[in-house]
């Protein structure tokens, strides 16, 4: 029997730690200790669990029980709410198989002396009393309901004639038809246009800064190829760059912009081929920066003498190897001459400006698309 | 018969019967059961019994408490009555043992009353534990 005690005992545990209690568990519960509380004023010292159980759910069995029998018979005398006597006669029904004094009187007038009552009676007279261990809550304890809101409390008026407004309100329609998700909202080609050419000057005033700082740090970022075709590349850059900021202003207006560059940018460029990024591009960063101060709008930016070639940003794999250049170039060219081809000695070079050329007629023409 | 004589004396039956109602319900709220009210009133209500009165509620909880105090009282009957397993090394003193609610008295006890409580003695791992070794082979 011991052991048989044991293993319930693990068994217990191991079952309070994962379950979640239900509502009859609190009652029995309490039924528990009460059940204890009693056995304990009888004599007991201690108790096996299965044992303790077992009486606590005959305990609440009688009291279900009792209960029963009590409205069965109120509600047999055509009541519904039961008084003494049918709990009287409940205790009598209860207490049959065993038998009780003064069984034969059971018809009697008097319910104080039927022998169920008499029984309770020395009971009370010679027990001891024990109270509940614990203060009881009431239970079980009811939430607060949430009420639906009623049409007057929302505010509406029901779609039908023959629902009164103080009903609880229908749901609202999202709730069982497919309604948009989104926001509709008006789409204004022109801001959205502005909104991506301000998100764009933004990248690229950050992509700028990184690069400084890159030449900054070692001039190992230096370019490898020639200073023509950085131009060129930053001739084609710059049509491409710029074509998305300028497309509503200047919409199918390509210019080839011969721009002569100023006399000092191309000698320092011819002198050497190993120039300093730093001094080569100071006054493009200068310009990025007094850009960068204004913080216009990239349609202000451009002055209206000098109007880049507007290009769809198609190249922009071939410009990849070069960023630094480009971008610096393109700030620039609103201010600082673009030199290109001016030297005409190499072939290659040519035939670069010719590609670019080329290259910015076809972007032209896919322009209106 | 007893219907017979309280219509002789009607009234004075009834007024003394209602007395001694009033009086035995008073002595009722006296006693604080064991069981508390909150536990007996929510399986009165589970269970249909519609009464506002508390002294009611407080019947209902004193006449389990008595009956379990009855069953309680046998079980303790039985486990005196067993004879001592362990045996004390000392003669002289008496059989101490503890007295411990076990499911064995309290089945005994029960069947007076009416109500069938069967227990298992032992629970088995296997279908094949406690079989002849021959049949376990197989």
């Amino acid at each position: 029997m011991s052991d048989g005690g044991e293993a319930e005992g693990r068994r217990d545990e191991h079952n309070d730690s994962n379950m979640r209690f239900g509502a009859d568990e609190y009652s029995r519960a309490i039924a528990r200790v009460a059940m204890a509380q009693i056995c304990e004023g009888i004599g007991f010292e201690g108790f096996n669990e299965s044992a303790l159980d077992s009486l606590a759910d005959i305990a609440i069995r009688y009291v279900c029980e009792l209960g029963k029998t009590s409205r069965l018979y109120a509600n047999l005398a055509g009541r519904m709410s039961c008084n003494i006597f049918d709990i009287v006669q409940g205790l009598e029904d209860m207490g049959t198989p065993q038998g009780f004094t003064g069984a034969s009187e059971v018809h009697s007038d008097c319910v104080v002396s039927s022998g169920a009552i008499r029984e309770i009676k020395e009971y009370l007279e010679t027990a001891d009393e024990v109270p509940f261990g614990q203060p009881v809550p009431h239970f079980p304890v009811i939430s607060e309901q949430r009420m639906i809101p009623s049409f007057l409390q929302m505010g509406e008026t029901p779609a039908f004639k023959c629902v009164p407004p103080w009903l609880p309100a229908f749901p609202d329609p999202h709730t069982y038809l497919q309604t948009p998700v989104w926001n509709e909202r008006q789409s204004d080609a022109r801001t959205d246009k502005i909104e991506l050419a301000r998100q764009h000057r933004k990248a690229e005033r950050s992509l700028l800064s990184l690069q400084q700082r890159l030449i900054c740090n070692g001039s190992s970022v230096a370019t490898t190829s020639d200073e023509p075709y950085n131009e060129e590349n930053g001739l084609e850059v710059n049509n491409n760059g710029n074509l998305i900021f300028e497309n509503p202003l200047d919409a199918g207006k390509i210019v080839m912009s011969k721009i002569s560059i100023p006399p000092k940018l191309s000698s320092q460029a011819h002198a050497e081929k190993k120039v300093s990024l730093l001094e080569t591009f100071a006054p493009a960063i200068e310009a990025m920066k007094d850009g960068l101060e204004s913080g216009s709008d990239g349609e202000n930016t451009i002055p209206e003498k000098k109007a880049p070639v507007f290009l769809e940003l198609k190249g922009g794999k071939k410009l990849f190897g070069e960023p630094l250049d480009l971008r610096i170039r393109n700030k620039a060219v609103g201010r600082a001459a673009l030199w290109f081809g001016h030297n005409g000695e190499n072939d290659d070079k040519k035939r670069r400006v010719e590609f670019i050329l080329r290259q910015s007629l076809e972007n032209q023409q896919e322009l209106p698309q | 018969m007893n219907g017979q004589t309280s219509h002789q004396q009607p009234k004075d039956g009834r007024h003394d019967d209602d007395a001694a109602l009033t009086e035995f319900l008073a002595s009722l709220m006296d006693y604080t059961p064991t069981i508390p009210d909150e536990l007996v009133e929510h399986y009165l209500a589970k269970s249909g019994f519609q009464c506002p009165d508390a002294r009611l509620t407080r019947l209902v909880a004193v006449a389990t408490q008595k009956f379990i105090a009855d069953v309680a009282t046998d079980a303790l009957q039985q486990c005196k009555a067993r004879p001592a397993v362990i045996k004390d090394k000392r003669d002289k003193q008496q059989k101490e043992k503890r007295l411990i609610l076990t499911m064995e008295d309290l089945s005994k006890a029960l069947r007076e009353y009416g109500v069938n409580v069967k227990h298992q003695e032992y629970f088995a791992d296997t279908p094949s534990a406690g079989l002849d070794p021959a049949s376990r082979d197989e």
